[in-house]
């Protein structure tokens, strides 16, 4: 009986050490739900205005990018409840992340 | 920052609601594949495997800053509340920023080189010239997925500097020249921004391509370009905030990446993509990179 208990438990240690490993490296890269589609709605349609008609806070801190002349400003913490941006700007169309 | 166009076609993308390596994964109208935002790497669905291209771009940059150099900036505006606006007043992670915490779950992926919470410019560089049809055999499949900043800010090169004469030929944007993504001659090397305490610039070399990192604690700025013009390549030193000299005594201003004064008067410089990204995000996802030391 004490032989037997102590095999069971070499068995489970065994078993518990190579299924704690296996979830380790399963979980690292696992993909987790964490919110439904869109419930973060990205900007597939961006609307602007112009510099002088914006309303920021001179530190306000923007993504900026410039393609071909055209250049885009993108408020950090608006991005924050949208993530991504779909844009064109100077001819090329542009995904835009936070 | 990518390009939504793959072998091509255009994408839009969305948020998927999915975390993987504790960063929210978007996913493609059209196919419904995920997609990492941090590589640009389809990681699931239809199109797994597929890259895409990673675009230079002002990560972050004070606002103010960003008009002085681009006036004629369009700045994005988003309903909110009943009305149109171009920021909000605050920033909705605020406490994310100023705690321990590691991700949206918190990781338990830890690597000790750094702090986990240090911010880090995060730079991939291309080592060699992109070799075209070797992707085939790792899987790349030309998708054109260069990170080597080439072609990223292709648009750059078109713009015309102060100058006026076009001193950017064949030394920035050459659009179309965009290498496919080769994991075996990519390096990847964080900057902590801790180094920019006294200087805006850090004068480096990753394999035998010549880098300038620059980082502007006020503004907030930050940029990488190629620190050669043409085969020459120059050593730069802080002068007031975004305005560097090199050591031939030409001027640059480092937002725009062109030279305003000396004898490279109008030339730009090659803008490379990069990241700020907290050190424990960019060593998740690429665990071989090295860190700057002085």
């Amino acid at each position: 009986m004490k032989n037997y208990t102590l095999i069971l438990i070499l068995l489970l240690a065994t078993i518990s050490c190579a299924s704690a490993e296996d979830h380790q490296d399963y979980s690292d890269d696992k993909i987790r739900t964490l919110l439904p589609f869109d419930a973060i709605p990205a900007i597939t349609e961006p609307q602007f205005v112009s510099a002088g008609a914006a309303k920021l806070d001179p530190d306000a801190p923007v993504i900026g990018v410039t393609f071909n002349d055209e250049s885009h400003a993108y408020s950090l913490y608006l991005l924050n409840g949208h993530e991504i941006v779909n844009d064109v700007v100077g001819g090329l169309n542009i995904a835009t992340t936070w | 920052m990518y390009s939504r166009d793959l072998d091509g076609k255009t994408y839009t993308f969305g948020v998927s609601g999915k975390l993987w390596r504790d960063a929210l994964l978007m996913y493609d109208h059209q196919t419904r594949s995920l997609w990492s935002h941090i590589t640009g790497e389809a990681i699931q669905g239809p199109l797994k495997g597929k890259r895409l291209k990673m675009l230079a771009s002002m990560p972050q940059i004070a606002w103010k800053t960003w008009q002085t150099n681009y006036p004629n900036t369009s700045v994005l505006s988003v309903p909110f509340r009943g009305s149109m606006r171009e920021s909000l007043s605050r920033d909705s992670y605020q406490r994310y920023h100023t705690s321990q915490d590691t991700g949206v779950s918190g990781t338990e992926y830890t690597d000790d080189r750094l702090p986990n919470k240090s911010l880090v410019i995060g730079v991939q560089v291309q080592t060699k010239d992109g070799a075209p049809g070797r992707d085939g055999a790792d899987g790349q499949d030309g998708a054109d997925g260069g990170r080597g900043g080439d072609g990223g800010d292709g648009g750059a090169g078109g713009r015309g500097g102060d100058g006026g004469q076009d001193g950017t030929a064949g030394q920035d944007g050459a659009p179309g020249r965009s290498g496919n993504f080769d994991p075996y001659n990519t390096q990847f090397r964080a900057y902590p921004l801790t180094h920019f305490a006294e200087t805006t610039v850090i004068n480096d070399m990753v394999g035998e391509v010549p880098l300038l990192i620059f980082h502007d604690k006020v503004s907030f700025a930050t940029a990488v370009f190629k620190r050669n013009v043409a085969k020459d390549v120059r050593n730069f030193r802080s002068q007031d905030g975004h305005f560097v000299e090199d050591n031939t005594g030409t001027r640059w201003n480092l937002v725009t990446g062109a030279a305003t004064s000396g004898k490279d008067k109008g030339k730009r410089l090659e803008r490379l993509p990069a990241v700020n990204i907290y050190w424990f995000a960019w060593a998740r996802y690429y665990p071989q990179t090295t860190i700057y030391r002085q």
